[in-house]
This record gives structure tokens, sequence and C-alpha cells, in this order.
């Protein structure tokens, strides 16, 4: 029972992963067309296919990676900093992403302003007692 | 920044597919070495899945757009020196080696 329990799932699991594979093929695909035509150049179909599925492995990697580094430095979250430290052995490649984390942080600052706009509203409940004249 | 990149969400659902099934494993492994003592403190602990932030997703998708367009560049380097306009299997066999070692 248990086994059979656990095929299901593990089945599942499978075919979720499946679905995510295509998913980001078709990304890979549209990234890599762009790509081509940037250059001038013709891409052979599994050769899309193949960086797809070399892309695919190395972001379940990634994956691994930063979950690691996330719990070294005692964090349950990842942030930018995990992914930056991820291509800390490639200078450009860090670098290019440094410089791509701080776009992404000037884009948008913290919402955490909108907070302190927080309205004093104290409703008198005064405004809500009708005086009613006696006849 | 280009308009075509991953989704953060598709990342998303992939980094968790990996991250559920390193818990699981996880879980397995500390049922095995543990048997009986200390099932209480260790589940509080466990249950609790990796998650990343939408910064850090955005990144990853950026991350991994690189690698796709560095793969092809390169191959398309290759393609043009040996007087090609489409990118075949040796092209990508030459480059190959150095991509894996830059990511």
């Amino acid at each position: 029972m248990g086994s059979d329990m656990e095929r299901d799932d593990e089945e599942e699991e499978e075919s979720v992963s499946e679905i995510l594979r295509d998913r980001f093929r078709l990304s890979t695909i549209s990234i890599a067309e762009a790509e081509g035509k940037k250059n001038g150049m013709q891409i052979s179909e599994p050769i899309v296919a193949c960086v797809s599925d070399l892309a695919f492995k190395y972001a379940q990697q990634l994956a691994k990676d930063l979950e690691l580094f996330a719990q070294h430095a005692g964090r349950k979250s990842v942030n930018m900093e995990d992914v930056i430290l991820s291509a800390h052995r490639n200078d450009h490649l860090a670098a290019s992403l440094r410089s791509i984390s701080n776009e992404l942080k000037a884009k948008e600052p913290q919402s955490e302003r909108k907070r302190k706009k927080n309205t004093r509203k104290e409703d008198k409940s005064n405004a809500d007692v009708h005086y009613i004249a006696d006849p | 920044m280009e308009g075509n990149s991953f989704d953060p969400d598709l990342i998303r659902a992939i980094f968790q597919l990996v991250w559920k099934r390193r818990a699981a494993e996880r879980e397995k492994n500390e049922r095995k070495e543990t048997v009986e003592a200390e099932m209480g403190v260790g589940t509080s602990k466990k249950n609790r899945l990796t998650s990343a932030n939408a910064y850090a997703l955005k990144l990853s998708c950026e991350l991994l757009r690189l690698f796709v367009t560095e793969a092809i560049q390169r191959a398309a380097t290759i393609a043009e020196a040996e007087g090609s306009n489409k990118i075949e299997a040796t092209h990508l066999e030459r480059i190959l080696p150095q991509l894996l070692l830059d990511f």
C-alpha cells in the first residue's frame, strides 16, 4: 500500500516535472530564436531542444545551490545575494548579475511607505446619534 | 533587459519542485537515523520549505536567459567562422565545454 502510494506520488511528480519542462522549452525557444535572429543565424531544431534541456538541468542545479546558500546563511528564503553568489566562479557573470540586481532594486523601491499613510479616521460615534425632539 | 525572458512563476515552480523533492529526501533520511527520539522537535523544523523572494526569482530568470543567449551566441560565432548560416550540432559541441565551465 505504502509503496503504491509512493509510486503514485512519484508518477505525479514526474508528470508535473514534464509539464514544467515543456513550458520551459517554449520560453527557451522564443529566447533562442530572438537571439539567433539578432545574429542572423538559423538554429536547427534539435539544438534548441538541447540547449533547453541543458538550461533546465542548470535551473535544477541552481535551485539546489540556492537552497544550500540560503540555509548556510540561516535563512529559509532565497534572496538576490544567493543568486549572485551562485555565479561566483565567473567574475563577468557575477558583475552583470550584480548590475541587474541593482537595476531591479532601483526600479521597484520597497512599497513600505504606503503603510505610513494611515489616515486617522476617528469616527465619532455621536455623529450617528439623532436627537429626536419631543413633540 | 529584453522583453522575452523566462516567467518568474515558471522558475518558481521548477525551484519548488526541486526543493520539495529534497525536503522529502531529507525527511526520509532523518526518519531512518532517528527512529524514535525527538519527533516533536524535528517536524516543526522540517516542514517549512525553502522559498525565494520575487527579486531573487527575477534575477534567476535573467541568469537562465543569459545561459541560453550565451549558448546561442557562442555557437553562432563558430558557425559564422565555418561559413554556415545555421547552427548545427557540431557548433554546439564545440562551445559546450567552456559554456558549462562558465556557468
